[in-house]
């Protein structure tokens, strides 16, 4: 009887583990993944911005050469709702609770600099569209390390 | 809100990722339940209470409400009682 007890219980524990390679499994290969995309994605927006910055050829043709960092970004948001949607409620409240602290840290931050450009007008080459955007992932990275320390 | 957890995967001698695979969470999920970091939802207290054959007030207390008090159902006040 003990035996029969010990063996279920051994073979609980085995199908345990396969079952947790499954779940770590999932989180490496969505982490590489989302690593791996989003530095394309950046790339991509990096080598744009440098052509456009060159102020080459026709306006169709920069328009396009502005248009094409997009379907990274799309693809690189694809796989983050996609690794979102097999993530398990904790995962899932750390990803809410990182988007829950970037939104306001960004409405703070545009409307702090909307209102510091009317008081002194911001030098444009600082604070223009070109550099301003690059907070909300950060403040998104800021927020995720934020709610990962208040879960470990 | 407080629970048993550690103890009952002690007494079964699994690891924090053994239990977390029988529930299909992450260890860091069981390591966040078993310091009281994080109160798990209702589907996974569930299943948490299935799998220790437990039911689920055994294993979760709130905060100063001993488990025998968990035994008996909670008295709603009189304003506060259902329409």
């Amino acid at each position: 009887m003990l035996s029969v007890l010990l063996h279920r219980m051994r073979k609980a524990a085995k199908d345990a583990e396969k079952v947790a390679h499954t779940v770590e499994e999932h989180r490496q290969v969505y982490g590489t993944r989302l690593l791996i995309r989003g530095l394309l994605w950046v790339s991509i927006f990096m080598l744009s911005r440098g052509l456009l910055e060159m102020d080459f050829g026709p306006a169709w043709l920069r328009v396009v050469v502005a248009l094409f960092p997009v379907p990274f970004f799309i693809w690189y948001l694809w796989t983050w709702f996609n690794g979102a949607a097999a993530m398990d409620e904790l995962q899932r409240r750390i990803e809410l609770e990182a988007l829950g602290f970037a939104f306001p840290a960004t409405a703070v931050y545009l409307m702090t600099i909307g209102l510091l450009d009317l008081a002194i007008t911001l030098p444009p080459e600082d604070f223009s569209l070109h550099h301003i955007w690059m907070f909300l992932p950060i403040a998104y990275y800021a927020g995720l390390w934020r709610a990962k320390r208040r879960y470990e | 809100m407080k629970n048993r957890l550690k103890v009952l995967r002690a007494e079964r001698d699994w690891s924090q990722q053994e239990l977390a695979a029988q529930l299909g969470v992450s260890r860091q999920t069981i390591n966040a339940i078993e310091t009281e970091k994080y109160d798990p939802s209702l589907p996974l207290a569930l299943k948490i209470g299935k799998l220790f054959g437990q039911c689920v007030e055994k294993i979760f207390t709130l905060d100063g409400v001993s488990s025998s008090e968990g035994d008996e159902p909670i008295a709603l006040p009189a304003h506060e009682e259902p329409r």
